[in-house]
């Protein structure tokens, strides 16, 4: 029984090492993801002179799935609400980091990217993109060299802190 | 009205749904003006709406609403100063005005909003058509002060004469909308019936207009609105003498007053036109129209029965009296 036990608790913890450490390499590919879909969306607005609505639907086309929901949800319910673009933003913004592995400083660029979209003309919009993505690369950079710092050690560290604790019971 | 509607704030757009049919029949403005009271201009009285005062929110809203959440698509528009919607409606801005070197670049912090209803009148102009018509269609200026529906006859006229009718032929017609008021164009497509053979230059000046529209568009009537400039009635001169009937409109409360104003001198010189249409106060019954020839003397407008259309009144089978049996 005792054994059993054991091995259930070293279980858990490798596979909590492995999940963190999965959330730590996915972190640069999205952040990468939503700089891509920034340069579509600046594209979209400044050559292809589209409104909001449609050039987030073509954005959503263009990128990997849950990015593409982000915009994809954010443009049909911006369709159908009332409120201001940012409150729509904005909400949209909190479900979809709740399911991906960006961090809070993502949030803030892109919450503030949220205030700016659609108010300003074609010079003032294509300044601000450039804003997000200049900040977006920022943030890339250090979540490369956390991923290149931890992600191994992490995965070793689950496994092991499971076998101590194993040591201290027995 | 729901393209008006949705461009409305939610709590306004509540007060709007109350007014009666006959109420928005007769609306012509609605005018909103952050941190006053609403005022409805209906023709003839206005009313203000003093229960709610739209703030500086409900600006942005109605901003929003207009360029699909998308400011920087009305960059020329906000350069105008008015933003054309679905339906030919116009809505005018006022605000504080950015400049660069010295022409208006953009209105941003917008206070007031216009919203000018249009109307088509489908048929004002049957009448007017038909005198205009002798073995083709003349040359014809429209003569009247603002809001005496010039813009509205004018649309008229070239739906008719695109559409022809029994005795009327139908031609070619070539718009040329400066002020995006006659077709009420979105994104280049007329919001208004202009009948099936016209064509819109939309947002396009007079002069280049008239000139580009018989390169490319080959018209046999050319509509243009509001004619005042030298080099407006240069262009005109030269559709004229190409050939291409002109239909225009001028501001001005009387035939002597135009024909003393120095810019539109060569007109009346040539004698450009052939027949001069002038109109007078609008009042619920419709438009005071005098129509006059080329030398300024008055004629009288054709009235011709509409065919196929029934006419009870004028049939004798009910005139005799009932009151005696």
């Amino acid at each position: 029984m005792k054994w059993i036990g054991a091995l259930l608790l070293l279980c858990a913890t490798t596979w909590g090492g492995f999940e963190f450490a999965r959330r730590l390499n996915e972190r640069p590919k999205q952040i990468r993801q939503l700089k891509n879909a920034l340069q579509v969306l600046e594209a979209e607005i400044l050559y292809g002179q589209s409104p909001v609505i449609e050039a987030c639907e073509k954005v959503a086309k263009q990128v990997p799935a849950p990015l593409a929901w982000f915009f994809e949800e954010f443009s049909a319910s911006l369709k159908q609400s009332s409120s201001s673009l940012y409150d729509v933003w904005e909400d949209r913004l909190d479900r979809y980091w709740s399911i991906s592995a960006l961090g809070e400083g993502e949030k803030e660029i892109m919450k503030q990217f949220g205030q700016t979209l659609g108010q300003h003309d074609f010079a003032g919009q294509q300044k601000h993109i450039r804003l997000a993505l200049s900040h977006l690369e920022r943030e890339l950079q250090e979540a490369q060299e956390q991923q290149q710092r931890y992600s191994k050690m992490v995965k070793s560290l689950g496994f092991l802190s499971g076998l101590l604790i194993i040591l201290l019971f027995i | 009205m729901d393209e008006i509607l949705r461009i409305i704030p939610p709590q306004i757009q509540e007060k709007l749904r109350h007014l009666t049919i006959q109420e928005w029949d007769e609306l012509q403005e609605i005018r909103l003006r952050i941190g006053r009271p609403i005022e409805l201009i209906f023709s003839g009285h206005q009313q203000v709406l003093s229960e709610v005062i739209p703030s500086e929110r409900d600006s942005q809203y109605v901003i929003n609403q207009l360029g699909d959440y998308s400011i920087y698509r009305l960059e020329d528009e906000l350069r105008e100063g008015y933003i054309t919607i679905a339906g030919g409606h116009r809505v005018g801005l006022a605000g504080k005005v950015n400049t660069e070197k010295g022409f208006v670049k953009a209105i941003r912090h917008i206070s007031s909003f216009n919203i000018r209803i249009a109307r088509e009148k489908i048929g004002v102009a049957n009448e007017v058509v038909e005198s205009l018509y002798e073995d083709c269609y003349r040359n014809t200026l429209l003569i009247g002060p603002p809001q005496t529906g010039k813009t509205t006859l004018l649309r008229d006229m070239a739906r008719i004469i695109s559409e022809g009718s029994n005795h009327l032929p139908s031609r070619k017609v070539g718009i040329i909308d400066e002020r995006s008021e006659i077709a009420g164009s979105l994104h280049g497509v007329p919001q208004h019936q202009l009948g099936l053979r016209t064509d819109v230059m939309d947002a396009c000046p007079k002069a280049e207009g008239m000139m580009m529209m018989i390169r490319s568009m080959s018209p046999e009537v050319l509509i243009v609105d509001e004619i005042g400039s030298k080099e407006d009635v240069k262009a005109l001169m030269e559709a004229v003498y190409a050939g291409v009937t002109v239909i225009s409109t001028v501001h001005g409360d009387s035939y002597d007053s135009v024909k003393h104003r120095p810019s539109l001198r060569p007109l009346f010189q040539n004698h450009v036109f052939e027949r001069y249409i002038v109109l007078n106060e609008w009042d619920r019954s419709g438009f005071t129209r005098t129509l006059l020839n080329h030398q300024g003397q008055r004629i009288p407008l054709k009235k011709r029965c509409m065919a196929n259309e029934m006419d009870r009144s004028t049939s004798p089978t009910v005139r005799y009296n009932v009151g005696r049996i």
